[in-house]
């Protein structure tokens, strides 16, 4: 039977995987930080998120299915 | 004799003082009236008219690089227009002779089913595709058995309700996509039976869109109704996040995880679009090997006949 905590390996991954992503992950928070008075609404970080979803999700794509059934 | 008659079947504008190989095969090609770019280059160049071949050089290279350049531009497009591409992830069935998991297709259904079949509809599959592939015959049928069907007209004229058959497609959840459309908030969910193959790079696409739900990013506000995922295109999706760990509880035991079910839902609509895989590989494999070695026999047979040609020899009998 399915045992009762279910944990994802995705999550466990990509914890693992965010100290291999510190670069990307520091030019988000400098972004955060530089539009954080913005009132306009136009600023956005987008860019950098991705960058650094980019990294994780590379990094778990190689191992994420050796978890998996 | 031969040289006389080569002279009526020439179709080139310029006369030619010298011998060309060409000339002895009997090639019936006809050379065009205009040259390429890149032979006027090789004219030039032999006529000894440098400053003209230099001028057309240097416009070859300015027009790639401006065009090269050019592309650079589009690299600072709005992201999140075109969604976070997906990574790829390593499918057991990718290889050239790898199969489905068919354990997984039978899980991946059972997903279907129980988590995505309220809002999507696969229209185009019937359960008799099942059989053999995910289901025994019995398991099938007691499961199509399970839906109401709406048949006839009967003999008195009337549209009845039966229980399901093999024949029978799945059933839709909506009767229409207004009415999908109503219901959803004016988004219409897809119908999911060729959507791997309707989406760039569908499979890794589909898995990442279902397990890639998160907090949007700094700046980016989503209105009431929409979610944030970065890989849908525009950031902002109608759809919840649907695969939460043990919505389904599998018959055989594997715990089910969002990767999981993420898995095993997109193995079950990659063989939905694509059912014939494993046959195709197995066809395109034997193929490829057999017409390789007609390629080699072809490729003998055809210098063995040309070797007469290939070691002619001809004697040029001039006198200046």
């Amino acid at each position: 039977m399915a045992d009762e905590e279910l944990t994802d390996p995705k999550l466990y991954l990509e914890e693992t995987c965010k100290p291999k992503c510190v670069k990307p992950f520091w030019e988000y928070q400098a972004c955060i930080k530089r539009i954080k008075g913005d009132e306009s609404g136009q600023k956005h970080c987008t860019g950098q998120y991705f960058d650094y979803l980019k990294c994780v999700d590379e990094c778990v794509a190689l191992k994420l299915f050796d978890k998996l059934k | 004799m031969h040289r006389n008659m080569r002279n009526s079947f020439r179709w080139q504008e310029k006369p030619r003082m010298c011998y060309q190989p060409s000339d002895d095969l009997f090639y019936w090609k006809i050379h065009t009236k205009t040259p390429s770019f890149f032979s006027t280059l090789k004219q030039d160049a032999a006529a000894g008219s440098s400053s003209m071949m230099s001028l057309r050089a240097l416009a070859l290279i300015g027009a790639s690089i401006s065009g090269i350049l050019s592309f650079g531009t589009i690299t600072s497009a709005d992201e999140a227009e075109h969604g976070l591409p997906a990574p790829n992830y390593p499918w057991p069935h990718k290889g050239i002779l790898s199969s489905y998991d068919h354990a997984s297709i039978r899980r991946g259904h059972q997903v279907y089913q129980q988590v995505c079949a309220s809002c999507h509809s696969m229209s185009l599959v019937s359960y008799r595709d099942l059989v053999g592939v995910a289901y025994t015959e019995e398991e099938t049928k007691a499961m199509a058995a399970e839906i109401e069907v709406v048949d006839g007209p009967n003999d008195e004229g009337e549209m009845f309700t039966r229980p399901g058959k093999l024949s029978d497609r799945f059933p839709q959840p909506y009767p229409n996509e207004q009415a999908a459309r109503f219901v959803n908030g004016g988004a219409y969910p897809p119908d999911l039976s060729l959507i791997t193959k309707a989406r760039h790079n569908g499979q890794n696409y589909v898995f990442a869109l279902l397990t890639g739900y998160r907090d949007p990013p700094a700046g980016v506000a989503i209105r009431d109704g929409l979610h944030y995922n970065p890989y849908f295109p525009g950031g902002a999706i109608a759809m919840p996040q649907m695969l939460i760990d043990g919505a389904v509880e599998y018959e055989d035991g594997t715990p089910a995880t969002e990767s999981q079910m993420g898995k095993d839902v997109v193995t079950f609509l990659s063989w939905a679009a694509e059912p014939e895989m494993e046959e195709r590989k197995l066809m395109g494999f034997k193929w490829i090997f057999v017409l390789s070695l007609a390629l080699l026999q072809a490729a003998y047979y055809r210098r063995l006949k040309w070797s007469v040609f290939k070691s002619r020899k001809l004697v040029v009998d001039a006198v200046n």
